[in-house]
């Protein structure tokens, strides 16, 4: 731990990284939503993350697991359009709160900085 | 894991998107199409989206790792012609019609196409929001550097 490399800078990098890969997934779901027997596919954002903490930065690679319970049409597509849509501005808003904890964390060290002026 | 990447696979929905918003116009505009070059009347033909990884540009895949090949994107297979037989319309003065009289009408059905179309429109909606979505992002992380 440095100044600048506080514990709550490694914790919020790798929240952000696993939320831009979720997003990443979202998206890839969107984006084969009319194709022929195509698998929802998701990450368990909560059992990743306290996975990613005990790992050194960078090691971790998040498991991708098709999700279950889903109705699947008859082309044998499951992607739901109210779980992504839903899904995706979550992990929008997830990020962007994230990153204004960063932000913040970044003033403080500035203010530490400029000796409080 | 990077941004840039998921614009990228969102973007090849569009284009897919658009492609199959492209054929159903096509089978719209030629409803009425009794003769074509390769003689009788214009068959009707459908997209098949497949999932593939994203061509992705050459700064993005620079910076993507191992857990991106998970990630698909969609691109259109193929385009594939209907094998239904076409319609059949009883019209002796059309310069098509066979020796019975018979003229053979495309096999379009016109609400097919349209709720084709709309689908296709309705997607296309969904991944302009996920592109959206992802651009307040890669802005807002933009924003720490403010």
């Amino acid at each position: 731990m440095s100044l600048i490399d506080t514990p709550n800078m490694s914790i919020l990098e790798r929240y952000l990284n696993l939320a831009a890969f979720r997003q990443e997934l979202i998206s890839s779901n969107i984006a084969n939503i009319d194709t022929p027997g195509y698998k929802t596919v998701d990450i368990d954002f909560q059992r990743e993350l306290s996975r990613a903490m005990t790992l050194p930065e960078g090691q971790s690679m998040p498991m991708v697991e098709q999700v279950q319970g889903l109705i699947q049409r008859p082309d044998g597509n499951n992607v739901s359009i109210d779980r992504e849509s839903l899904l995706l501005s979550q992990t929008q808003m997830q990020f962007t709160a994230a990153i204004q904890l960063m932000r913040a964390e970044f003033q403080n060290l500035n203010e530490a900085i400029n000796g409080g002026a | 894991m990077n941004l840039f990447g998921i614009l990228d696979v969102s973007g090849s929905a569009l284009t897919a998107e658009r492609e199959r918003a492209e054929i159903a116009t096509s089978n719209l505009a030629n409803m009425e199409t009794t003769s074509t070059p390769e003689g009788g009347p214009y068959k009707r033909v459908q997209v098949v989206f497949t999932a593939t990884h994203p061509q992705s540009t050459g700064f993005s895949n620079v910076l993507a790792s191992v857990s991106d090949l998970q990630v698909e994107g969609v691109r259109v297979e193929g385009v594939v012609t209907d094998t239904a037989p076409p319609v059949r319309r009883y019209d002796p003065g059309n310069p098509e019609a066979d020796a019975q009289g018979y003229v053979s009408y495309p096999n379009v059905n016109p609400s097919e196409e349209m709720v084709d179309l709309m689908g296709a429109a309705r997607s296309y909606d969904l991944n302009v929001s996920a592109i959206a979505a992802t651009k307040s992002m890669i802005e807002s992380s933009i924003d720490i550097l403010r």
